[in-house]
């Protein structure tokens, strides 16, 4: 155990060692890394944004059914509940639609030209494509209506981030591999000697590689903290803003403006380290042979 | 302690060492002569697991050294002393920090590591240069401080290839006198070498490699020309 503790204060002291020696390139590493972070950061907080949007509107998104002459409306909900996709169907008679028509337009007494209606709400709104065709092929139901534009233009728009931001992170994780490798290559070099000789006097390999390791991990953890930094002082200019926009559009939707800073701190912290400790972990695997 | 059984050793097709069948006792002290690209250096980075052998084993203490998985190499090393004909000294580190670089390395706790690092400067006569630096000493006293570091661990095996070649004739014979002391300790000592006049000095077990073959093995021996 003790030993344990000592060994681990010489890895610790050796990484110091390291940075040391390494002067501007760690600033270049941190930098690059935490570019990368940040985009990483960026992508993730827009993307939870954009899917508590699409949710928020999601929820409100409601198919109608307009049922045929002579479909029993009771009987046709529970056929429809049954679809995996159905929330909850909700029956409007025609009787019920007409009395609320004739509250708010006054129109003339004439006999109700209404049908029976559904209200189908569903588990999930990118579902409404796949439900709506169902509906409009069954007998009792003479026409649908849903209204899609919006949340099929924000999903869509969730979809390209998505995946450009992950093309981007993954661009930059490999630029910060091959300088963290140069780095930590340099560093080998320097140390060559020590490496050897505790190499030939019967120093494990993890040992040795440990203070290169422990190096790669300081870049991501301190990149993840500029990140973190960067991210803060972002929202306290963009948020503002955003929400002005938003409530002049859908105002209904400003309090589903939601990501979480914790989450995306630990999330690119993670980041970080993987991608900082796993470079160093595999140029040290290239140039410290036993 | 060292043996080695129909030893083959080939870099890419050439042979280095051909058929070589040896055994170093328990506290033996022996010299490995022959001319240059004889396999001395091959050999003993056989020894120290720095390369495995094309055909044939190496047994150090009856483990065979083709059977040892990598995370056990480190085990067989800490039980071996390895001397180098360049000294290997970290300049930056005093001479006490690099004796107790590895056992510091190894967790050992600094008390201990107070106490051996102190007594094998006092074998091989170093105490009083404890604090100074590599580049302040004279080539002897740096291969001293190189021992010094190789006994640290108390290890049954040291290996040396070439202690002396960076070293003058009069130091050279106070090394390997130095070397000939810890090993009637009980310590086995291989050291490899082609210097004669101090093979001859020392009138010890020699044995001697010609292109990759043991040529002669004598004890009591003499480092002849004809070897060579
Ligand atoms: N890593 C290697 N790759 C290829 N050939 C090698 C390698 N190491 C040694 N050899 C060859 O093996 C033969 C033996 O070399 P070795 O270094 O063991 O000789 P030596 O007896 O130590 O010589 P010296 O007295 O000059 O140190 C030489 O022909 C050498 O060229
Ligand atoms: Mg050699």
């Amino acid at each position: 155990m003790l030993r344990a503790i000592r060994i681990f204060n010489r890895v610790c002291v050796e990484t110091l060692l390291g940075l040391r020696a390494s002067g501007w390139s760690n600033w270049l590493v941190v930098s690059i890394l935490a570019i990368a972070l940040t985009i990483f950061g960026c992508v993730l907080q827009v993307t939870m944004t954009l899917k508590n949007l699409v949710n928020a509107w999601g929820n409100q998104i409601q198919i109608s059914a307009y049922l045929a002459e002579g479909a029993d409306p009771k009987k046709v909900a529970h056929e429809i509940s049954r679809f995996p996709e159905v929330k909850q169907v909700e029956i409007v008679t025609k009787d019920v639609a007409w009395n609320e028509m004739q509250h708010t337009f006054k129109v003339a007494s004439i006999e109700n030209p209404l049908p029976n209606t559904l209200h189908v709400k569903l588990s999930s709104p990118d579902q409404v494509e796949v439900l709506a065709p169902k509906l409009r092929l069954m007998s009792a139901i003479e026409n649908v209506r849903y209204p899609l534009k919006v949340a099929k233009k924000i999903n869509d728009v969730r979809h390209f981030l998505e995946l450009a931001g992950l093309f981007v992170t993954t661009a930059l994780s490999a630029a910060t591999l091959v300088v963290i490798g140069n780095t930590i290559h340099l560093v080998i070099k320097a140390r060559h000697k020590e490496i050897e000789i505790l190499s030939l006097m019967g120093v494990g390999h993890l040992y040795i590689k440990c203070p290169f390791v422990f190096q790669g991990a300081v870049y991501g953890a301190c990149a993840a903290i500029m990140a973190s930094v960067v991210l803060v002082g972002l929202h306290l200019y963009i948020d503002p803003y955003v929400k002005d926009q938003l409530l002049s559009l859908a105002p209904a939707l400003t309090q589903n403006l939601e990501y979480s800073m914790g989450q995306t701190a630990v999330l690119m912290a993670i980041l970080g380290v993987v991608v900082g400790a796993g470079g160093s972990l595999w140029t040290s695997g290239r140039y410290i042979k036993i | 302690m060292i043996r080695l059984q129909n030893v083959c050793k080939n870099y890419g097709g050439t042979p280095a060492l051909s058929n070589v069948n040896l055994h170093i006792g328990l506290g033996e002290f022996a010299f490995l002569v022959g001319p240059s690209g004889a396999g001395k250096s091959t050999l003993m980075r056989l020894l120290y697991r720095e390369e495995v052998p094309t055909s044939g084993n190496v047994l150090i203490s009856g483990v065979n050294l083709n059977r040892l998985s990598k995370g056990q190499i480190p085990l067989l090393r800490r039980r071996l002393g390895i001397i180098f004909q360049d000294f290997k000294l970290l300049n930056s580190q005093t001479v006490f920090n690099n004796v107790a670089y590895v056992l510091r390395a190894l967790g050992v706790d600094e008390r201990e590591v107070g106490k051996r690092v102190g007594s094998a400067l006092a074998v091989v006569g170093l105490e009083h240069k404890r604090d100074s630096y590599p580049t302040e000493l004279s080539g002897g006293e740096q291969q001293r401080v190189g021992i010094a570091r190789a006994i640290v661990n108390g290890p049954p095996v040291l290996l040396a290839d070439e202690p002396t070649g960076n070293l003058d004739p009069a130091t050279s014979l106070e090394i390997v006198q130095l070397l000939e002391r810890i090993s009637q300790r009980g310590t086995t000592v291989l050291i490899s070498t082609h210097d004669q006049p101090i093979v001859n000095a020392m009138r010890r077990r020699v044995i001697a490699l010609k292109k990759g073959e043991v040529v002669a093995d004598v004890d009591n021996g003499y480092y002849e020309l004809e070897m060579a």
